[in-house]
């Protein structure tokens, strides 16, 4: 059986926006994996294949060994169709058997399995018209299999979530380098330091309400406390950090200050003091000293998220801290409000208040206003500086999924430069 | 309609707080712009004549001179009236 992903069947990508900008939905993490794990891990494909925007295949070619956007792979086996959204721990539909198409109380297809008999009947001429003809000429079933809405439900599930795969993965005990004196507190059956990591002396690992995954090659300076259910990814640093409870960090994070329930894509950085909480940030991201978020209104009511510039969304959460994207920069002092939005290659610079619920992608974000700044050659530049400092890539391929990223996101940027010139010529 | 120079000499001025500004004038080593300056001045010429400048190009200007040149240029290219 070959699982295919398709990012995405619902056409709901921008509500995971800007963390999808620069990689399909499956890629983002909930807990020790990514979602595309957890499909895996609970199907058991044979093979796997992906279906990505076309704007970043080219890109995400060169990040799988699997095959990527190629129809061939429609073909020649029973096939499971899925939308990435799906969760994984309640999909609880076979594999295998008779040709279905799972449908949701909106008509929308969540899943198509495909018998192999029934592949040659239908027209593959592209993603879109196969799951459009398989819908057309096979079985529909309703289904009410539950999904990732918003990138904050997987925030908001991240703790919990660090907790099921620890036990599901389960490892436990001391096998790094460890240096006393160390402070442990709950039992060491959850507490994991994985072969290559280091803890360093005056560190204090709290499991009491929750387990600690410390990854391969990790090194916890002095003076940091980490509390449970948390996941430290590979060669990460967490810098005398005040790690709270339900916190995923990425391979090759530097990590200071306080942070709590959020989740960190890999090579990014928040190396000194300032809060952050209950947020989601991609890759290549830094946060300048002292860079805080709001996680809690004052008024304790739900917060809001404006996605798109525009129209806010109500996450039905009271604690909801800032979606930042990747190679999105902030300067020293940054305060962000309570469910703000910093699009991929923002730059964001400080103004004593709280800044604007949405940053656009590629804004430069100077003196209150969004502008055009020095363009994205010149964040470019920068990106491709972060990334040789680690041993990392920028190629053409990178540049051009960029570059699409550019034109995508140039209609909410646009919008939100014309309101900073009208400010700037008041 | 005042010229295209009285317009970004205003504007320069109004940025910058500065007096008496001359077409030779360096936005940074003579007026003392800072780069995040640069990026306002930018802003505001292009919501003051209605353009949209390249921002390569455009802040790759030295001076005040320089500039009315660049922006008149850019409101022919763009079919933008202006006062030379």
């Amino acid at each position: 059986m070959r699982l295919i992903l398709i990012d995405s069947l619902r056409e709901n990508r921008s509500n995971f926006y800007p963390l999808v900008l620069g990689r399909p939905i499956w890629e983002l993490r909930c807990g020790i994996s990514s979602l595309a794990d957890k499909l895996v891990a609970k199907i058991n494909p044979d093979e796997i294949a992906y279906f990505v925007p076309d704007y970043m295949a080219a890109y995400y070619k060169t990040q799988v060994e699997k095959p990527v956007n190629d129809v061939t792979t429609l073909a020649g086996d029973d096939l499971l169709l899925l939308d990435p959204s799906v969760k994984a721990v309640d999909f609880d539909v076979a594999a295998t058997g008779p040709s279905e198409i799972g449908i949701n109380e909106q008509g929308q297809v969540l899943y198509a399995r495909i018998s192999e008999k029934d592949v040659d009947g239908l027209k593959a001429a592209d993603i879109e018209q196969f799951v459009a003809s398989a819908k057309a000429s096979l079985p529909n079933v309703k289904c009410r299999l539950s999904c990732w809405e918003y990138t904050w439900d997987l925030v908001l599930a991240n703790a919990e979530e660090v907790t099921s795969e620890f036990a599901a993965l389960g490892q436990h005990g001391l096998e790094g380098d460890v240096e006393e004196p160390l402070a442990i507190r709950g039992s060491k059956k959850d507490i994991y330091v994985a072969p290559g990591a280091r803890i360093h002396p005056m560190v204090t690992l709290d499991a009491e309400h929750g387990p600690i995954y410390v990854n391969e090659g990790a090194e916890i300076h002095p003076f940091s406390r980490v509390e449970g259910p948390c996941y430290i990814g590979k060669n990460s640093l967490l810098l005398g950090a005040k790690c709270r409870e339900g916190n995923s960090i990425g391979d090759f994070c530097r990590v200071g200050g306080e942070v709590e329930e959020s989740i960190i894509h890999g090579y990014s950085n928040k190396y000194h003091d300032g809060f952050l909480g209950h947020s989601y940030v991609g890759e290549w991201v830094n946060l300048g000293a002292l860079t805080t978020n709001s996680d809690l209104k004052n008024d304790y009511s739900n917060v809001s998220v404006m996605l798109d510039g525009r129209r806010s969304v109500d996450t039905g959460s009271t604690k909801v801290g800032s979606l930042i994207g990747d190679h999105a920069k902030t300067s020293i002092g940054t305060l962000l409000n309570t469910g703000s939005y910093v699009g991929a290659m923002a730059l964001v610079m400080a103004t004593g208040k709280p800044l604007p619920k949405h940053i656009p992608s590629f804004g430069w974000f100077i003196e209150g206003n969004v502008t055009k700044g020095f363009g994205k050659g010149r964040l470019y530049e920068t990106a491709k500086t972060a990334m040789s400092r680690r041993g990392c890539q920028w190629s053409e391929r990178t540049e051009a999924m960029w570059d699409a990223v550019f034109e995508i996101t140039s209609p909410v940027r646009k919008a939100a430069i014309k309101k900073g010139r009208r400010r700037l010529s008041m | 309609m005042a010229t295209v120079e009285e317009r970004v000499k205003a504007i320069t001025a109004q940025k910058l707080g500065v007096d008496d500004i001359k077409l030779e004038d360096s936005f940074t080593a003579d007026l003392g712009a800072e780069s995040v300056d640069s990026i306002e001045l930018v802003a505001m010429f292009e919501e003051e004549f209605g353009i949209e400048m390249d921002e390569d190009a455009a802040l790759a200007v030295q001076t005040v001179g320089d500039a009315i040149t660049f922006i008149a240029n850019v409101c022919k290219e763009q079919g933008v009236e202006i006062e030379q």
